[in-house]
């Protein structure tokens, strides 16, 4: 009864066990006592075990928003079915060791962290987040996937997300780099998936320098925030990262850090604190900046946007808002530009869908990320709209893969600092 | 991982594909290698549906059903040539969508082919002229309905399954949403369908607003469970989304009082678009914090559409409340409804604990309804291991009611927690037929009725199998469901 008592919801419960028959009530108080010894794994875990039952045995109400299980319209990827792979795994009803298991392995890492089922949850939490734990024990029994050590092979051997440091790419790519003489007042913090988009990093210090502002971009130092290890959850990795990071960002004397990719500021901020690694420098998305420089006046439009881009659709990165809670500075800041048509989604702002692009599928099954990909494209062009703007690397490389071979030419993917550089 | 060394529930119902491998070739030749699957994940994902007792399997790591192949066939053409297969081979087809049933419907006892729906999920089209929208059966609900928001209208159907059906199980199961006292079921709300029969002809039921050809075969289908055919295509009524909502709450002294005022409130032509009546049970559990209904029977009400229309109802609705001992409890008790409608969280919260729980809905008309209450509850209290059984009422029509009933409890001596499922399973729907009621509203037959069929249809049941025998003479759709006895047949073990 005891237990019942504890959860307010469940108070109910409380006088139909008292009032029930001796044999019901005897049966149910040893069912209460019985519960972890029937269904909880013995010896040390981290899983969550409580919320992988709850989630298991849920009628599975965030399906219809699981960007995976859309993608590839299997009951498998499911959200539901993913944590009873995780608790059968956890307890062993499948064992993670067998070679013929790894199916079953592989789907732990199926998902695309985008969290649109925190928000339907009943439980309110993100599978993603259940899931993660059965990747550390997997990881503490030596059973992290191939795809998985690759990248934190790259992490390790080059800071970065890719075989080579792309950081210092920066030269051959035209961008300039700007060197800390620990005076900044803000640090420009690039992110690996930018450095695929120079003229978006070029456009950036365009922009900053037309504001008179005093930053530095450190590219010959700079390393991966590490959110590639945080998914993966190899915390030596990240720990490793995060401890560069720590140094260069106060090496700047920077008040405060922009970065132009969402998934470094949640890494620099939410996801280093739960790792218990502090940065005592403010992080905010680099449009969260320039919307400031433009309420001060620092940064004005004068230029007419050419035509081609008079109108729009926009794409909010899961990550600026669900996980950062934005959903208005895009807005905001394409608002300033007069001549403008936007036209939103349907599922748009903090019911915004995923680019395919983020978490581990993308590396466990690269087929379902191109689909959640198209799918978004699909939603996107049903607009009317050809312009996609967006403000995350990860979305506009993964949407660039939803885009038919056809269409190259008539969709176009647009990064926010583009758009500010032409206005300005 | 060997599947076959899970618990099997339907062991005895199984049977095997004698040439397995040839048929997965075949089947991969005709869909595509990725279309086709007899991997260990794939065919665990299809071992249930969401029958609550299917969820103490799962946390005891029991399956109910075992399917040998799953396909997921991208058109129609591609269903066609899986059911040609499946008809000389004579391998039973089990269609899945999102696996939302709570009667076992989708649950492949026979073993078999699942034939999962879900590539069919395009939203074709919106006639905003004639108010309906055209989409294929495997889209999920709650995306349908987003996407008719989203262009300013509603389809009115808002079952609890929402977010976890597809509009081929609404279709399959003759749902009902929680708006269905002004929208109607879904046999209401269906105007048109495309269906492939069992040996492979497509046939089309193009929307009608109403018709005179002869008896209306299209409407057979609805409730057809995927026996009878596959829906692949369906034509539904939509409306405007309701410019005005009221918010209405009384608390009655009891069942009878509650039901008498909704009832008076229905032949006044006053048809709210929720109406759900909690007995005292399910009021303590639901709105524990509203002081007046205390031991009393919460019923709450919502109006919608147009606004004068909605002030009217309004004013019709509280005359019948006050008339029959109604206390108004405000808007909040609607809200907290709003707000909680979809927190489903008691599915998981049981079957750790070992209790067995689950809901039956079925109907009555008027004159019996008080009876079949509480004959139901009296019944399945005599149920060793009973804990609770409770029950509310939310659909309504000029002549008769909706009951949905819920019971709990552990399972007695010597039982297996699926006797005391099908225990208490039984005593309701006797207590059903014994009051005059009808054994299901919404949710299906499946394999949980099925061997009551006989006793709600007389004859009739006959017909129903002839019927079914004619349109499907080897019996390979979602056999073991409707017109077989399985649970009265000893199928289902422990």
């Amino acid at each position: 009864m005891g237990i019942f008592d504890n959860i307010e919801k469940y108070s109910w419960m409380g006088p139909l066990i008292k009032n029930a028959d001796r044999d019901v009530r005897r049966r149910l108080l040893k069912n209460l006592r019985k519960k972890k010894d029937r269904f909880y794994p013995e010896g040390e875990y981290k899983a969550d075990i409580k919320n992988l039952i709850n989630c298991m045995l849920c009628p599975n109400m965030c399906r219809f928003d699981c960007g995976t299980l859309q993608a590839s319209d299997k009951e498998t990827i499911g959200p539901a079915y993913k944590a009873r792979i995780g608790y059968y795994l956890s307890v062993g009803k499948i064992d993670p060791n067998d070679p013929e298991n790894k199916e079953f392995v592989d789907l732990i890492y199926k998902c695309s962290n985008e969290e649109t089922c925190k928000i339907w949850c009943p439980f309110e939490f993100s599978v993603v987040s259940l899931l993660e734990t059965v990747r550390d024990d997997l990881n503490d029994q030596g059973l992290m996937p191939e795809y998985c050590k690759k990248q934190i092979e790259k992490l390790n051997q080059t800071s970065t997300i890719e075989d080579h440091n792309i950081f210092k790419t920066y030269e051959d790519k035209g961008i300039e780099n700007i060197e800390t003489k620990g005076d900044d007042e803000v640090f420009y913090y690039v992110g690996c998936e930018m450095m695929k988009f120079p003229e978006v990093v070029k456009a950036n210090i365009e922009i900053l320098k037309k504001a008179g502002v005093k930053f530095s971009t450190n590219l010959d130092q700079k390393v991966c925030c590490g959110a590639p290890a945080l998914n993966i959850r190899d915390f030596e990795t990240v720990n490793q990262l995060a401890n560069k990071n720590k140094e260069l960002i106060e090496k700047t004397g920077a008040k405060l850090v922009v970065s132009d990719c969402p998934g470094c500021v949640n890494s620099l901020t939410n996801k280093y604190q739960k790792a218990g690694i502090d940065i005592s420098i403010d992080v905010i998305h680099i449009v969260e900046y320039f919307e400031k420089l433009f309420e001060e006046g620092k940064i004005k439009i004068q230029n007419n946007i050419p035509g081609e881009y008079k109108t729009l659709t926009i794409h909010d990165p899961c990550l600026l808002a669900r996980n950062l809670g934005n959903t208005t500075t895009i807005r905001n800041i394409l608002g300033k530009i007069p001549g403008l048509e936007i036209r939103d989604p349907i599922y748009n702002k903090e019911y915004t869908h995923c680019c395919g692009w983020s978490g581990t599928v993308h590396w466990a099954d690269t087929e379902i990320s191109v689909k959640e990909a198209q799918n978004r494209i699909e939603e996107l062009k049903e607009t009317g709209a050809k312009n996609i703007v967006t403000a995350c690397p990860t979305c506009e490389l993964g949407l660039s893969y939803g885009i038919a071979e056809e269409e190259k030419d008539n969709v176009k993917i647009i990064d926010l600092s583009i758009l500010i550089s032409k206005a300005i | 991982m060997n599947l076959k060394d899970l618990k099997l529930i339907y062991q005895e119902n199984r049977k095997e594909i004698k040439n397995r491998d040839e048929i997965v070739k075949e089947l991969r030749d005709i869909l595509g290698e990725k279309c086709v699957s007899t991997n260990n994940i794939d065919i665990l994902a299809y071992t249930r549906d969401s029958s609550l007792i299917s969820l103490n399997w799962t946390i005891e790591g029991k399956i109910a059903g075992l399917p040998e192949i799953i396909t997921w066939p991208k058109d129609e053409e591609a269903i066609i040539k899986v059911l040609e297969i499946a008809n000389r081979e004579k391998i039973p087809i089990v269609p899945f969508a999102e696996g939302s049933g709570v009667v076992g419907g989708a649950i492949p006892i026979q073993g078999g082919i699942i034939l999962d729906l879900k590539n069919l999920d395009e939203i074709i089209e919106i006639n905003e002229k004639n108010l309906t929208v055209t989409t294929q059966t495997g889209v999920n609900g709650m995306n349908l309905e987003r996407y008719l928001n989203a262009k300013g209208y509603t389809c009115g159907h808002i079952p609890q399954s929402l977010y976890t059906s597809s509009v081929g199980g609404w279709i399959a199961h003759k749902a009902a949403g929680q708006f269905s006292t002004k929208y109607g079921k879904i046999e209401d709300i269906v105007l048109g369908m495309r269906i492939i029969l069992p040996e492979g002809d497509k046939i089309t039921f193009e929307p009608i607003a109403r018709a005179a050809t002869g008896p209306q075969l299209d409407k057979y289908f609805i409730g057809g469970e995927g026996t009878l055919g596959i829906v692949t295509k369906a034509t539904l009524k939509i409306w405007p989304y309701p410019e005005k909502r009221n918010l209405i709450s009384y608390a009655f002294p009891t069942m009878k009082d509650s039901l008498e005022a909704v009832r008076e409130t229905l032949r006044e032509n006053v048809y709210p678009a929720v109406v759900r009546i909690y007995d005292a049970d399910e009021t303590a559990r639901h709105f524990e914090h509203v002081e007046k209904a205390k031991d009393k029977v919460m019923t709450v009400f919502v109006c919608e559409g147009n606004q004068k229309l909605v002030d009217l109802e309004d004013e019709i609705t509280r005359k019948m409340c006050l008339k029959n001992s109604g206390i108004d409890c405000g808007e909040d008790p609607v809200e907290h409804w709003f707000e909680t409608r979809f927190k489903v969280t008691e599915t998981s919260m049981f079957p750790p604990y070992r209790i067995v729980a689950d809901t039956i809905e079925v109907s009555v008309m008027w004159d019996n309804a008080v009876d079949l209450y509480h004959n139901v509850v009296e019944t399945v209290k005599q149920v060793k291991g009973n804990l609770l059984i409770t029950a509310h009422v939310s659909h309504f029509y000029p002549n008769g009611v909706g009951f949905y009933f819920t019971f709990g409890g552990v399972p007695g001596k010597g039982m297996t927690e699926f006797d005391f499922y099908k225990s208490c399973w039984n005593a309701t729907i006797k207590a059903v037929i014994h009051s005059g009621g009808s054994i299901a509203h919404h949710h299906g037959i499946g394999i949980n009725r099925s061997h009551f069929m006989e006793e709600e249809w007389n004859k009739g049941y006959d017909v129903m199998k002839k019927f079914k025998n004619v349109l499907d003479p080897n019996n390979i759709l979602n056999p073991g469901k409707i017109y077989e006895k399985t649970w009265k047949n000893q199928g289902g073990n422990e």
